[in-house]
This record gives structure tokens, C-alpha cells and sequence, in this order.
């Protein structure tokens, strides 16, 4: 357990590429695509690399891509309506099916909202326990990004699909601690509001900690894949070039904005939970390429598992949820001024803007901020200028949540 | 935030703006804190300011819908119905990365500038809450519905709308 | 072979309004019937046998039933057609309809640890080559005709399972403006499977249930033996947003017709959602008229006075 409280980072030395020139998202082409120069594709809603229903329209030059329109809503559940029909115990349930690959941080930024409204503290231990298994969280849900991402690039013959059964493989495992945890492979329901729900059952640890050494063994060859194999070396390097300026603008955070060189991460800048007790790394690219946004994923993979032993060998003794009147399983009551909230998700910063009722047992209006809203954003300003089979790629290395999109 | 930016935005806000509300917030000089209630006018200047000074993350827009309550003992005239959008900044490179937001009120056919001249990552969040709250957002280059179908009718987070409305054939 | 077809005229058929070229004998009507009637017992009178969605079930071909009207050829076709269920049963080409959480799962099925390839399911991502659809996640009004467009375009014979409660009821969003409640609304559902979300092994026990569900269909002893479709896992008091399941006699006459429509018109942008040229009438409230659960239910006691 370090006692250095001074966190560093790290910008690792690798080649700055130019990023092309700004293109203008919204150009009128209406003339020439009836003219039948240019052809509009539509990639979309249903489509596998797309990592859920979201459509493109794409209008292409040939093989080259002119412009980009993107249309989400395809899975628009109208999240933030029901929420304000609920009361506020109910409400962690359905936030996790917002962000279905890392429920846990969805559920803790909520959660985080309500305690600054209140001015609840949450006992260390209960802190402690969220930030380990955000930190597991972190690594099952760049599992799957890593996995995914290469079968879009690789497919059968480069080596894709071997990635995406091995870190299914992989993922499994933290799954498995969870489900031992709190009885669900996902959906967990496991914060709320004042701490946690379930505490760490006896023994649990020693699995988690054979399971972390399982897949940092194993990240070795997922790290190989993104240096060596010449297939996915080729489709990635240089494509999709994202400059730092214009991901800032876009408002670009989490990997997507560390992989254009925006040396910004929450957990050191802004400490919540038990990070002011850490030391963290954080990797910084800036190349800003596809190849840097599975690099930055597959760093952040090694970061996190260290930070997960560091935080199992020293989980505090203490209760796990504070004890205050107004806490029970029905009866949360939360009044105050509006606030917002804001975690590092493993997608970039997921923030919660609540305005709680007058009478303190509901939300009146809840608004969300999801970190892959504005990477799905993207696209408009990345995909013109890129060849066809280029979008895949691109589309691949920004790892959306529909069901965070689109909420 | 520091005392200097503080210093900019007080005399910003100082500035009688160009064409005043019709119904001016109660105090808009308050301090210079999370939160505060800015005039529509000075939204945009605000928001340059703001960039200008190294708050160069997009964060969020966030828009309600407050409609006008019935009079009651405790309150015998209530506000009128408006719209509240809070807008939300960070600067990613001063220590402690923070966070600042503040909150427009709007009458009911009033507009507020967009500011996806200045943030591209705008332009996605303030078509949503067009699309769901309905408020107007001036010089948005392509404000079309995002989330639900282009030929939907209302917007469902306004409090007046019901949560179970029926859409033909489909629900 | 001949009891499976549904009328081209109308949602629901009784079974004496069968096409004529394959007309089932009186004594088979008789028997028939009385399974039908069996089934509403036992599913509280909403799954009909025969009461299939035009458009989304049919394997009524004339050419086929001409064929078969040949005395002695049918034994053959009907070898061949055990061939073609035990073929079929055991090398299921899925599309995967995965929108949200469930998708997720169903990724996780096809994966390393569960591994769909394990009973010759494969997963393609075209509707063209596939005949089983499993539809995993939520299904708002935004995807819905997309999901009809691309089971329509899936070749006959095929199947459909329900994963998860989003796609069984609309889970806990069923109330909410954007969202189907169920895709039994819009697309004959044939295995339910429970669950938010179902685990892999239960997606598993699905498919096995399909297997055995398309052994018996073909020759007609699943809707003999009184279990005409899938109980849907569902409690009575769910409010259902003023849409009926597929099959059901009560169900509104023009909206399968609305459905098809409105998904068939999709375009890049613009109103697509509605099937807005035709006007399809009245698709939420029951027909004036008795329904025909009821006008069945008369027949049925007419029969059996005479
Ligand atoms: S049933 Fe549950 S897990 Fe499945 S899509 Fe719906 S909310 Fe997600």
C-alpha cells in the first residue's frame, strides 16, 4: 500500500501525428446526391460493428466518405422520464441498464449525487469497496471494448474472433466475483444511497486475486495484438486521427480523450471514493489514431488490476453504509440545492445534474451526461475524408453504449 | 475558479444586456458560484469568457421544465411557467479540474443562444433537449429531433406530457 | 400439414374458414376445435391455434398444397419434411435482433464460456440466410418497423425467441412513450425466455425448447396437443398499453396491416413510423362486434348440440 498521496502520470513517448484538417459537419450536398455523383449509404441501425442500433448515413465519393450523419434514438427508453416517476430508492435499478457494460460506475454516480445533495458521508469502508469494484468494473468493460473492437478489425482470418473469445473468457471471471458478491452477473443493484449494499462475503478476495493474475498474464497477448499483428497494425495506425482541440471541443473525456493526448482523468484531478489514497498512473497518448485507442485501453486494463490488489490487500474495517435516520430501503429523503456529479466511467466522465423534488423523496428533473454520447458524436467530424472500410475501424475503437446514448 | 476569472464574469454580468428580459431573474449580480441564474443575453459571452479561460471541456446541457403551479396560501402568485437550462463546463488542466455550471431561466417562447460555435460537442445535447424538453436553442446549424422519430409530436419531458402517451401502430 | 395455414382474409379464423385446397375433413375440424378450445382453456383464451398474423406466419403455397393433393405423395413429402425439422432444429442460423442488455448476454452465450456452436447454432448478421430471430433487448417505436422489416425479409420457415423481459413485455419501461410493450405486438413470438437478463444457460434451454417445439410443429402434433404457442410469462395484472399480442382474437383487425405498412415505408428520414398514407381505422379499442374468442366458443357449443 503506497502512502505517496502525490499522483503521477505518465505520457508515454509515441508519435504525434497531424490530425487532418476540421471538416465541416453539416455541408449541404443535397444537390449532388441527386445528381447521382455521389451515393448515400446507410450503415445501420442494425449493422454488427455498429455495438448496437445506432445509423449512420453516410454519403460517399466513390470509395472515400464526404459526409457523416448520425441518428441515435434507436433505443431512446426514455430513462430520464421514468426516473422522475420513481422514488429515489428505486432509481439505482434502472441506471444500470443505462451503461449495460459497467452498471457498477452507473449506479455509484447516482448515488454520489444524492449523498452531496444530503451531505452524507459514506463510512471508508463502504468508499473502499466502491472503488474496488469500479476498478474491476473498469477492466471487464475494456474487456469487451478490446474484444469487440478487434473482431471488427480482424474478423475470422486476422486473429479477431481468438480476441473476442479470450476476453469473454476473461470477463467472465470478474463476473463471476460479482455474481458471488450480489447475486447477478450484471444488474447489480449493489450501491445506495449512504454506501453499499452487500458487504465482501469471507474468501472473496483470494478469487478476485487469482482472477486478476489470470488476466495479467493474459494481457500480454492482447497487448502483442495490438503491436505485432500486421492485419490490425494496418488497419489502425494513423486512421481516424483525432486532434486534441477538437476532442476537448467535443468534450471528448475517458480513454477517447487520454488517447488525443487530454492528460485529464477524474480519479487523480478530482479524487472521489478512496483515490485520494492511491497513486495512479495515468497513460496518456497522443496519437489520437484507432491504435492509440486500444493501446490507452489495453494500459489502462494493466493500471486498474494494480490498482484492484493494491485496494484488496487493504480493505478498512467498519460499517459499509452510514447510518442516518432518513436512510432506509424505501425512504430516502434528499433535499437541497441542484447539483452535479461527476465520475471517471471507464468511457470518460459520466456526471449525474440532479434537481430533487420539494418534498425530497423524488427527482424533478434527473439529467444524465453520458460519456458515449459524445463519442458516437464523433463520427461526424471523424468518418469525411476516411475510405468506407476505414468506418468500421473507427467506429470499433470508440466503444459505445447505445443504451447510455440514447438512455 | 480564480479571484480574476470571478472579477470578468461580475463585470460581464454587470453589463446591462442588449435587449433585458421581460422578466429579469431577482438578482442577477449574486456571487459568482455553482449555479448561479444568468440573463439569456449574457449566456453566450458567458460561455466565451469561459472557454477563453481554460474551461475547454463540454460537459452537459441540461434543460427543465417548470410549469406554473396553483396558487396556494403559501404561495398566492406563483411564478409563471418557464424553462430552466443549465449549462455545464469543466477545465481539465487546472488543479482540481473543476466544474462550473449555471442556469438560464426562460419564458415559455423565449430562445437561448447555442454555443456549438464554440463547443462542436454541443450540438448532439442541445438537439436532445430540443427533442425532449422543447426549448429553442438560436443559431443551431441543425436542430432536428435526435432521440425520437422526426414526426413525433410534443416533447415527453415537459411535465404536461404523459408517460404512457400511445403511439400508433407501434404502442 | 393442413391445419397450420391461416387465412389470408382475416387475423383470426376459425377453423372451418381454412383455404379450401387443403380443407381438413369434418371429424378433423371436430377434433381440431376442440384442442382450440382446450387452449384457451388452459392459456385463458389468448392463444388460438390458428389465429396467426397474416404477413408473419404462412407457409401456405398453392403450388405446394397442388403437389401434395396427389395421392400417396404426401407420405413422401412428409419424410421429407421430418428430414427438413430434424435438419433445421439442429443447425439453427441465428439473427441476432440484440439492441441493449440482453445483447449483451447473448454475446456472452455465443462466447467462450456457453458457446451456441455446441448445438450447430450459428450467428449470422444477415436476415437472408438465417431462420431463427432472437430478439434481445428493448424494442422502442424508433426500431420496431426495422424489426419487422427484417423479420419479413427472413425466409419462411422461421422462428422467433423472445430474450429477456424487454422483448417478452416491455419490462419496466413498458409504460413509458417510446417503448414496445413486447414484441409478441408485432412479431409471433415462439419461445419466451425470462429473465433481465436471462442467463447464457437459460437462452440455452430456449433453444432447446425451439428444437423441440419445430420436431412437433410441422406435422401438427404441437397444435393438437393443446399447447398451440408459448404461455407468455406474464402476470394478469401488467397494463399492455392498449395493444394485443399476436394471435389474439380480440386483437384490432387493421393493425398487423398498420404494422406491415408502416415498416415497409421506411425511408432515410421523414414520417415512417405510422403508416401514414393508409388509414387502418381504429387500432387500439375492440372491434364493436363480439370477439371472435366468443363467436368461437358459440360454434364450438353449436357442434357439439347437434
Ligand atoms: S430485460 Fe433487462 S437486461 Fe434485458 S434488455 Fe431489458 S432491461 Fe436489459
Amino acid at each position: 500500500m503506497s502512502t505517496d498521496h502525490a499522483s503521477t502520470h505518465v505520457v508515454t513517448p509515441w508519435t504525434a501525428l497531424t490530425p487532418p484538417p476540421r471538416v465541416d459537419p453539416y455541408v449541404d450536398l443535397s444537390e449532388f446526391e441527386a445528381d447521382g455523383d455521389l451515393m448515400v449509404l446507410n450503415l445501420g441501425p442494425q449493422h454488427p460493428s455498429t455495438h448496437g442500433v445506432f445509423r449512420i448515413k453516410l454519403v460517399l465519393d466513390g470509395e472515400v466518405i464526404v459526409k457523416a450523419v448520425g441518428y441515435p434514438g434507436y433505443l431512446h427508453r426514455g430513462v430520464e422520464k421514468l426516473c422522475e416517476k420513481l422514488t429515489f430508492a428505486n432509481i439505482t435499478p434502472i441506471l444500470d441498464k443505462n451503461d449495460y457494460l459497467a452498471p457498477m460506475t452507473s449506479e455509484q454516480c447516482f448515488n454520489m449525487a444524492l449523498e452531496k445533495i444530503a451531505g452524507v458521508e459514506v463510512p471508508r469502508r463502504g468508499r473502499w469497496i466502491r472503488t474496488l469494484l469500479a476498478e474491476l468494473q473498469r477492466i471487464a468493460s475494456h474487456l469487451i471494448a478490446i474484444g469487440t473492437f478487434a473482431m471488427d478489425i480482424g474478423g475470422a482470418i486476422g486473429g479477431g474472433t481468438n480476441l473476442f473469445m479470450w476476453t469473454f473468457r476473461e470477463r467472465e471471471l470478474i463476473l463471476n466475483a460479482f455474481e458471488e458478491l450480489t447475486g447477478s452477473r450484471f444488474h447489480y443493484n449493489t450501491s445506495c444511497f449512504g454506501g453499499q449494499r452487500h458487504d465482501l462475503p469471507a474468501g472473496w478476495d483470494l478469487g478476485v486475486i487469482k482472477a486478476l493474475d489470470q488476466i495479467e498474464r493474459r494481457m500480454v497477448e492482447y497487448a502483442d495484438f495490438g503491436t505485432a499483428n500486421p492485419i490490425f497494425v494496418n488497419r489502425c495506425r494513423g486512421i481516424g486521427v483525432l486532434g486534441r482541440d477538437l476532442a476537448l471541443e467535443l468534450g471528448l473525456s475517458g480513454p477517447l480523450g487520454r488517447a488525443s493526448g487530454i492528460d485529464h482523468d477524474l480519479r487523480r484531478d478530482a479524487p472521489y471514493h478512496c483515490y485520494d489514497e492511491l497513486q495512479i498512473n495515468v497513460p496518456v497518448l497522443t496519437a489520437g489514431d484507432c491504435e492509440a485507442r486500444y493501446d490507452i485501453r489495453v494500459q489502462e486494463v494493466r493500471e486498474s488490476i494494480r490498482l484492484s490488489r493494491q485496494l484488496l490487500a487493504g480493505v478498512p474495517e467498519g460499517p459499509i453504509c452510514s447510518e442516518k435516520p432518513n436512510i432506509g430501503p424505501t425512504s430516502v429523503r434528499v433535499k437541497g440545492a441542484p447539483a452535479y456529479v461527476a465520475i471517471e466511467g471507464p468511457r470518460g466522465e459520466l456526471g449525474t445534474f440532479l434537481i430533487p423534488t420539494d418534498k425530497g423523496t423524488q427527482p424533478y428533473r434527473m439529467k444524465i451526461r453520458p460519456p458515449s454520447l459524445h463519442a458516437v458524436a464523433v463520427v461526424e467530424h471523424l468518418l469525411p475524408g476516411n475510405n468506407l472500410s476505414d468506418a468500421v475501424a473507427i467506429l470499433g475503437s470508440l466503444d459505445p453504449i447505445m443504451g447510455e446514448v440514447d438512455r | 475558479m480564480s479571484p480574476e476569472l470571478e472579477a470578468e464574469i461580475a463585470a460581464l454580468l454587470a453589463d446591462p444586456p442588449a435587449d433585458p428580459p421581460a422578466d429579469p431573474p431577482a438578482d442577477p449580480l449574486q456571487v459568482i458560484a455553482e449555479g448561479m441564474i444568468v440573463p439569456a443575453a449574457h449566456h453566450h459571452a458567458l460561455a466565451t469568457l469561459l472557454k477563453a479561460h481554460g474551461y475547454g471541456l463540454y460537459v452537459t446541457v441540461a434543460a427543465s421544465h417548470w410549469p406554473q403551479e396553483k396558487a396556494s396560501r403559501k404561495e398566492p402568485n406563483p411564478p409563471p411557467e418557464r424553462f430552466e437550462v443549465a449549462t455545464v463546463l469543466r477545465n481539465p488542466t487546472a488543479p482540481g479540474a473543476p466544474a462550473f455550471w449555471w442556469s438560464v431561466h426562460l419564458a415559455p417562447a423565449e430562445a437561448i443562444d447555442s454555443i456549438v460555435d464554440l463547443f462542436a460537442g454541443a450540438d448532439w445535447q442541445e438537439r436532445e433537449q430540443w427533442d425532449l424538453v422543447g426549448v429553442v436553442f438560436a443559431n443551431h446549424p441543425n436542430l432536428k429531433r435526435l432521440m425520437l422519430p422526426e414526426d413525433w409530436q410534443g416533447h415527453p419531458l415537459r411535465k404536461d406530457y404523459a408517460i404512457d402517451t400511445p403511439h400508433a401502430p407501434w404502442r | 400439414m393442413a391445419v397450420t395455414q391461416d387465412d389470408p382474409q382475416t387475423d383470426a379464423v376459425t377453423p372451418d374458414a381454412a383455404p379450401t385446397d387443403a380443407a381438413p375433413t369434418d371429424a378433423e375440424a371436430a377434433s381440431f376445435a376442440e384442442a382450440q378450445a382446450l387452449a384457451s382453456a388452459v392459456l385463458g383464451g389468448v392463444a388460438a391455434p390458428t389465429a396467426l398474423d397474416r404477413d408473419s406466419r404462412s407457409y401456405s403455397n398453392p403450388l405446394l398444397d397442388k403437389v401434395i393433393s396427389v395421392p400417396g405423395l404426401d407420405v413422401a413429402v412428409a419424410t421429407v419434411e421430418r428430414l427438413l425439422d430434424w435438419a433445421s432444429s439442429n443447425s439453427f442460423f441465428i439473427f441476432p435482433m440484440a439492441t441493449s442488455c440482453c445483447g449483451i448476454e447473448f454475446m456472452a452465450a455465443a462466447a467462450s464460456r456457453v458457446d451456441l456452436d455446441r448445438m450447430g447454432a450459428i450467428i449470422r448478421p444477415t436476415p437472408r440466410q438465417c431462420d431463427v430471430m432472437v430478439v434481445a433487448g428493448t424494442i422502442t417505436v424508433k426500431m420496431a418497423p426495422r424489426v419487422r422489416k427484417l423479420w419479413d425479409q427472413m425466409p419462411e420457415p422461421k422462428w422467433c425467441v423472445a430474450m429477456g423481459s424487454c422483448a417478452i413485455s416491455g419490462d419496466f419501461y413498458r409504460d413509458i412513450y417510446s417503448v414496445v410493450p413486447g414484441v409478441d405486438t408485432f412479431i409471433p413470438v415462439d419461445v419466451y425466455v425470462p429473465g433481465c437478463p436471462p442467463n447464457p444457460e437459460e437462452l440455452m434451454k430456449g433453444l432447446k425448447r425451439l428444437q423441440v417445439k419445430i420436431g412437433m410443429q410441422r406435422d401438427g402434433t404441437w397444435q393438437r396437443s393443446g399447447m398451440p404457442a408459448e404461455a407468455r410469462p406474464e402476470t394478469k395484472s401488467l397494463k399492455l398499453g392498449g395493444l394485443l399480442r399476436i394471435g389474439d382474437p380480440d386483437r384490432a383487425a387493421g393493425l398487423s396491416d398498420a404494422q406491415r405498412d408502416a415498416s415497409r415505408s421506411l425511408g432515410f428520414d421523414g414520417a415512417e413510423h405510422r403508416g401514414a398514407d393508409e388509414d387502418h381505422g381504429n387500432l387500439f379499442d375492440p372491434p364493436e362486434s363480439p370477439p371472435a374468442s366468443q363467436a368461437a366458443a358459440a360454434e364450438l357449443e353449436a357442434t357439439h348440440e347437434s
